[in-house]
This record gives structure tokens, sequence and C-alpha cells, in this order.
């Protein structure tokens, strides 16, 4: 059964000049959702690269005697990783919530800082060789989670927008919800 | 598959739920590991400790027959690569190996620098700090503790001994133990945390997967038949939707009813002829 939303009358058509800057504000607002469905990859890149400075042991730090000696002694990897799992678990919860209460929020990036942030403690605290494949699976499955939301989110509004462009070329009006 | 239910469902659950289980194993394996290590390293410290404290009356005799036969019945122990006695020159005196006898080491090989990295060498270091691992020529994994041997009053007190007491250090005891053992029991756990990991997931996502098959998709399925077999308008209407899940019969309902009064003949109407 197709059942097809009657336009409103003729006499309260939009202006041409209203309805281009309509179209334009909405090919504009596509244009950005594009833009951040990609977000989540380009934080993955970013964290791979992140990754790739760990395994060499961040060649361009100094040494993590010399940075202890300097800022004191670093937490025990124990608690190190009591953090990374309390930190993985409230940021998956975190990320589902936004999924299930369709929130736009662009927290990527922030997530490779917290991982680099683990990477470094476990380094200056001699103890990255044990807990590498660790923060790399925690980045991973944090970041998946959260491209696939940010994923998800902007398919469905560029889609509704796609809706809302159309109805506004075929029938000079606002879509119903605007 | 990310536009169906099913896909948008499972995806983002099975990411969070297969991630989180595999990092908390590799915690899990982590610490394992790091405790096992450390309980090793505390066992071969208080090994070296028992045979200093075994060399001790031979050093103090300054015999060193008695010395050399106990150093070379420890050497014969299973799982013992090397025993050896340095003097303050890095000079084997003593060695479970004749062939190391009078060997000079290098102050900048592994087990060495950690005392010797600055211009005055460390006397003192923690347990963990003793601690080497490395492979040998034999290909066998070894842990090995450099105990420091002090000058004690009984030392530059006796007549036979020429160490002033300002000789903070006297030699040092090297021992090396095989980690093979310790290396297959790692692998076992690492082994069954694997087995593990892999049956919880295959249980969570095999779970989820069946309660969202039962409660949600086959209904769902069976609603989008009923609505589709309606539209077609093939066949007799059906008596009633099928038995559904409420949300759902609600629906099918609706839809069922709005047919059912599009399919029913209108009295007033009359034909335009």
């Amino acid at each position: 059964m197709n059942s097809q939303q009657q336009p409103p009358t003729t006499a309260s058509r939009l202006e041409p000049d209203v309805l281009e800057r309509l179209n334009q504000d909405i090919q504009r607002e596509i244009g950005r959702l594009q833009r951040l469905s990609n977000r989540g990859l380009w934080a993955l890149s970013l964290f791979l690269l992140v990754c790739l400075l760990a395994w060499r042991g961040f060649p361009f730090l100094p040494p993590p005697d010399r940075v202890v000696a300097a800022l004191g002694k670093p937490p025990s990897p124990q608690v190190i990783s009591i953090a990374l799992l309390i930190y993985i678990f409230s940021a998956i919860i975190l990320s589902l919530s936004r999924m299930t209460m369709a929130m736009e929020h662009r927290s990527s990036f922030c997530h490779v800082g917290y991982l680099t942030g683990f990477f470094l403690f476990y380094h200056f605290a001699k103890a990255l060789d044990d807990n590498y494949w660790a923060v790399i699976g925690a980045g991973i499955t944090i970041l998946g989670v959260e491209s696939y939301r940010i994923w998800t989110y902007c398919n469905e509004a560029i889609a509704k927008k796609r809706e809302d462009l159309e109805y506004i070329r075929t029938t000079g009006h606002l879509p119903p919800e605007n | 598959m990310f536009k169906t239910l099913a896909g948008r469902a499972l995806v983002p659950v099975g990411l969070a739920v297969t991630g989180f289980v595999v990092v908390c194993c590799l915690l899990l394996y982590s610490a394992i590991r790091s405790g096992v290590n450390r309980y090793a390293v505390t066992e071969a410290t208080n090994l070296a400790d028992t045979i200093l404290k075994s060399a001790r009356y031979a050093m103090l005799k300054s015999d060193r027959e008695t010395l050399a036969t106990i150093i070379h019945n420890i050497g014969q122990q299973k799982g013992v690569e090397h025993v050896r006695i340095f003097n303050k020159k890095g000079v084997v005196n003593v060695s479970a190996k004749p062939d190391e006898l009078n060997r000079q080491l290098d102050k900048r090989a592994e087990g060495c620098i950690a005392c010797h990295s600055g211009p005055v060498p460390t006397t003192t270091l923690g347990t963990m700090e003793q601690a080497r691992t490395f492979r040998n020529s034999s290909g066998t994994q070894v842990l090995a503790i450099t105990a420091p041997i002090y000058n004690e009053p009984e030392c530059f007190n006796a007549a036979c001994h020429v160490h002033p007491a300002s000789q903070k250090v006297l030699g040092t005891l090297d021992i090396g133990l095989a980690q093979d053992s310790l290396a297959s029991s790692l692998a076992i756990i690492r082994t069954q945390m694997i087995i593990f990991t892999l049956m919880t997931l295959v249980l969570t996502i095999g779970g989820v997967t069946a309660l969202l098959r039962r409660s949600v998709f086959l209904p769902m399925r069976r609603l989008r038949e009923f609505v589709e077999r309606l539209d077609q308008g093939k066949g007799p209407l059906p008596d009633k939707p099928p038995h559904l899940p409420l949300d759902l019969e609600k629906i099918a309902w609706s839809h069922f009813r709005l047919v059912q009064k599009l399919h029913k003949p209108e009295p007033n109407r009359t034909s335009p002829e």
C-alpha cells in the first residue's frame, strides 16, 4: 500500500529564492554529515599511526628513565591495566547509550588521545611490551563502535535530508516536521 | 548487512562484546605472566642467596677446592644452565663450566650494565633489577640472577684476607635457570584462555543472536509476510493476523482492519451510470 502525503495548497508555496536558500542549506548539511561520517575512520587511522610509534618505542621521546627522574615514578602496570579496563567499559557503555539515543556526538579523536595516554603510561612504566596488544584491542573496539555509531547516525540523517530535499523540490513547501 | 535490522542490532553488540572480552583476556594474561615472572625471579634470587650462604664458609676460609666443588655440583642440577662467581674485576674465578674460568667479562654486557652504567658502580639492586632473561647459545630461554657478594666484617677482619673495609662488593654470583617449564606453563594458560575467550564469545554472541531472532526477527518476518499477503490481495482475506508479540500484534491488527474496510463494499455508493 503506497500512501502519499498530500502537499499543502499552492497558496502557501515558498518563494523561489527561499526555496533555493533552503536547498543550499540542506545540501550543505548533507555535505557536513558526509564529512562527519568519515570521522571515525580518520580517528582509527590516527590511532594506527600512534600504534606504529608505540611499536617502535616512541623513538622521538626521551628514555623512560629520564622522564621518570623528571616527573616521578609512574603508576604500576597493574594500576594502569585496571584504569584501562574501567576506561574501555565506560567508553563502550557511553557509545552504546549515544547510539540508543541517536545523539550526534563527535568523540572519536578524544579517544585517540586517551589511548595514547595509556601507551605513554605503559611506556614509562616499562610495561608496554606486555600490554601493547591490550591497548590496541581496546582502541580498535572503542573506535570501531564509535565509528559505527557515527556512520549509522550520519547515514540516517543524510537519508532524511535527501527525503526533505526531494519533498521541497517536488512540492515547493517545507517538509511537514519543519 | 548494515541495512537489515539483524545487522544493525548485532554488529555493535558483537563488536563491543568481542573487543571487551579480548582486552580483558589480554590484560589478565599479561597480569598472570607478570606475576609468574616475578615469582620465578624471587625464587631464583632466593636460590642465589642460598648458594652464597652455602659457599660463605669456603670463601671465608679461601678454600677454593670446596667452593669449586659446591659450584660444580649446583651446576649439575637439572634446570641450572650456568653458575659462576666473578671477582671485582669481572674475571670468572669459579664456574660449573671449566672453559669459562679466568674469562674477563665486559662491564657493558647485559647483567653488568645495571650496576656499571655510571662512573661509580651501584652496590645495591632490587630483586627485579638483579634479573635478566636471554636465550643462550644452546637456544634455551634463561632467567639469570646476578647477586653481589658483599664485604662483611668477617671478610675484611680475617687474617688471610686483604680486602679493605671500604670495598663494599667483593664479587658477584651469576646463576642462570632454564625457563622452559615456565614457558610451557604460560603456553598452556594462553591456550586455555584463548579457548575460554572463544567459548565466551560464541555463547554471548550466539545467545544474543538466538534471543533477538526468537523475540524480534522471526515475529517481524511473520508480520512482513502477513502484510505482503494482504497487500498483494491474492486469495481470500485471513480470519485474523498471526499470533505475534503484543507490539507487533497491534500493528498487524491495525493493518488488517484497514484492509478489511477497503475490501468491504460501501452501501451508499451508487453506480455512476
